[in-house]
């Protein structure tokens, strides 16, 4: 029996666009909430800035997520937020992440400050980048600098089956921020004037102080296997 | 039907990302990368296909691999005790 014309129109479509839902499937868009949205800000002032500054958040967000893949952003870690240190509305543009690596003896050999050191020197300069891509974010004067926070699991130990993860928070002021990127300021010295916070668990540290020196890990290091999704941008 | 093959594409890609482990070509890549400590391979490294295949990984079959929680839920510190909203 023949089909009619239109249900073969039909099969010739489905032909072609049945590899193209595969290919929506098999990629993805970063998830939208990783930024923290307008609504979840305290003050006018956050919310002006996450309201001025929405596509340059959004673009850093899909870079992390499909040009680093083996990090995660947390949820509504980025955005204009209020270092919990300082008493005025200062507004940092922040972002924490969750860096993923198996076990190394290697690494679990280091001190505690010693892995904050080597995370902080392959990592803060990187992102401070990524969070200054647009010219406008360092151009307002409503933002006050950058925060970034790194955790990572720590290998010995958990408790009661659950992993323990290690923390750094860094809060750079802009005009560090900016001596850093122009090449006025080495990344020790972003080191040696941010504020660095450290916790083991929920255990707080207390203020940390880092030696840190420049890795190129991040833009080097290429995940085997990784299929990029087309329409990402990673240059 | 094609809902249902799609999933089977998507579990078949997270369990193929959970089984296999690092070539020596792969701890290569990792070392000459400019890293500071060996930290070994991230749990989607190792992933592999049938043999003749060329194995992939995308950015889906990370995430769908983190939210099996096969790690459990972390002991970290709060936000909000880092900054405010």
């Amino acid at each position: 029996m023949r089909g009619s014309p239109a249900r073969g129109a039909l099969a010739a479509v489905a032909f072609f666009v049945a590899p193209l839902l595969g290919l929506v499937a098999a990629f993805a868009s970063p998830e939208a909430d990783r930024i923290l949205p307008i609504s979840g800000y305290t003050t006018e002032k956050g919310r002006a800035l996450a309201k001025a500054h929405a596509p340059a958040l959004s673009e850093m967000n899909a870079y992390i997520y499909h040009c680093v893949p083996w990090v995660e952003t947390q949820k509504e870690s980025i955005g204009f937020f209020k270092p919990k240190h300082v008493s005025v509305d200062d507004r940092y543009l922040a972002i924490r992440i969750f860096i993923e690596q198996d076990p190394s003896p290697a690494f679990a050999a280091l001190d505690q400050n010693n892995r904050a050191a080597a995370m902080f020197s392959r990592y803060v300069g990187f992102l401070l980048r990524q969070m200054t891509k647009s010219p406008d974010i360092l151009a307002d004067p409503a933002v006050g600098g950058f925060i970034t926070i790194l955790e990572w699991r720590k290998q010995e130990g958990g408790s009661q089956g659950r992993p323990v993860h290690e923390t750094i928070a860094v809060y750079v002021p802009k005009p560090l921020a900016r001596d850093y990127l122009s090449g006025k300021a080495t990344i020790d010295a972003v080191a040696q004037g941010a504020r660095v916070m450290g916790w083991d668990g929920e255990r707080a540290l207390g203020q940390l102080n880092l030696p840190a020196w420049e890795d190129n890990f991040v833009t080097t290091f290429k995940l085997p296997n990784y299929k990029l999704d087309p329409a990402a941008k990673c240059s | 039907m094609r809902i249902k093959g799609l999933r089977l594409l998507l579990v078949g890609g997270v369990l193929v990302a959970a089984t296999g482990c690092a070539t020596g070509e792969e701890w290569q890549i990792w070392r000459s990368n400019g890293a500071h400590f060996a930290s070994g391979d991230h749990m989607f490294f190792s992933v592999r296909n049938r043999e003749g295949t060329k194995p992939t990984v995308t950015r889906k079959d990370i995430t769908l691999a983190r939210d099996q929680g096969w790690w459990g839920k972390p002991i970290t510190v709060n936000q909000d005790q880092i900054l405010e909203r």
